[in-house]
């Protein structure tokens, strides 16, 4: 599968999706016009790059500052995928990485990662 | 004309608006407006937490006039450019930010509406969280019956329920107002 990087924009975030060492990230704003134009390709190579996976490791680093509603439904799916998928046996690991005194950030990482059955979700504060 | 912007200005600015939209309504609109109003909290020194819930109240606001449009017409597809008429205000009273808008929709449609946005405001923040997460697992059907996205998302930014109105226009619309306190 080949790698996906996407640069960010003032509405969108930069992706980079590194299917050759299992290191996936979303870094920055995330309000894109379109959802669903933005992130179905690198979605759907990521469902099926998982769904192929019955061990080895991954990595997913979320740096997100602020995403509105559609794509919370995006960050939501990404970490079910990523739960079905440690569930059959690959290790994987969720860095959620924010800022420090961002408290709402915090709080959107500890929603979203109480729900996780088998994969790992790591609080990252970064000092300002 | 000059004098009545002027009159315009004066209650805009009497009701503790800061930035004041009505008009047709596109992503651009969203896009250049949400800078501006992030740019002009910064300057004031706001902290980082109410920026970015007013900016977010206002996102959520600002897509859910325009996708109203869309889904109002169902044959439109964005080559026919079709375009809603939003009024959009970000202001403050003594206490509060807060951020407002207003469309007509089809009169069919109230019902609907006014059954989500009661219940939502109904909610304490426990409930409030939780539907927010049945919704983006797709536990409960979003669209025509159950809650939008959008609004739980404005009441979890909001530090007081949401309040709303609809005012009957004639047989056919009806016009919709809501406001969130940050």
């Amino acid at each position: 599968m080949d790698d996906i990087r996407i640069q960010a924009t003032e509405r969108t975030p930069e992706l980079d999706f590194n299917f050759s060492n299992n290191q996936f990230a979303l870094r920055g704003e995330s309000y894109p016009e379109d959802v669903p134009a933005f992130f179905s390709t690198p979605l759907s190579a990521l469902e099926a790059h998982l769904g192929a996976m019955t061990s080895g490791e991954v990595t997913f680093l979320f740096q997100l500052t602020y995403f509105n509603s559609t794509s919370a439904k995006v960050v939501m799916k990404i970490f079910e995928l990523l739960d079905e998928s440690a569930a059959k046996g690959v290790g994987v690991t969720i860095n959620w990485r924010y800022l420090a005194d961002d408290d709402n950030m915090e709080e959107l990482g500890q929603e979203f990662g109480e729900d996780l059955q088998s994969a790992k979700i790591v609080m990252c504060p970064l000092q300002g | 004309m000059l004098l009545n912007h002027y009159k315009l200005r004066e209650t805009l600015e009497h009701q503790g608006a800061l930035f004041c939209y009505s008009g047709y309504v596109n992503e651009g609109v969203l896009s250049g407006i949400g800078q501006a109003i992030k740019q002009k909290l910064s300057m004031e020194k706001i902290d980082a937490r109410t920026i970015r819930d007013v900016f977010s109240v206002f996102v959520e606001q600002v897509q859910n006039v325009i996708r109203y449009a869309a889904e109002a017409q169902p044959d439109a597809s964005p080559s026919t450019n079709v375009l809603s008429y939003g009024t959009l205000t970000v202001g403050r009273d003594a206490e509060n930010f807060f951020v407002s808008c207003s469309n007509r929709m089809a009169r069919g449609d109230v019902t609907r509406l006014q059954q989500q946005l009661s219940m939502i405001r109904e909610l304490d923040r426990e409930s409030l969280n939780k539907l927010y997460k049945q919704i983006l697992k797709g536990e409960v059907p979003t669209g025509s019956k159950g809650a939008g996205v959008g609004f739980v998302h404005i009441a979890r930014n909001a530090s007081k329920p949401i309040e709303f109105s609809f005012i009957e226009i004639n047989d056919d619309y009806a016009f919709f107002s809501m406001k969130a306190m940050i």
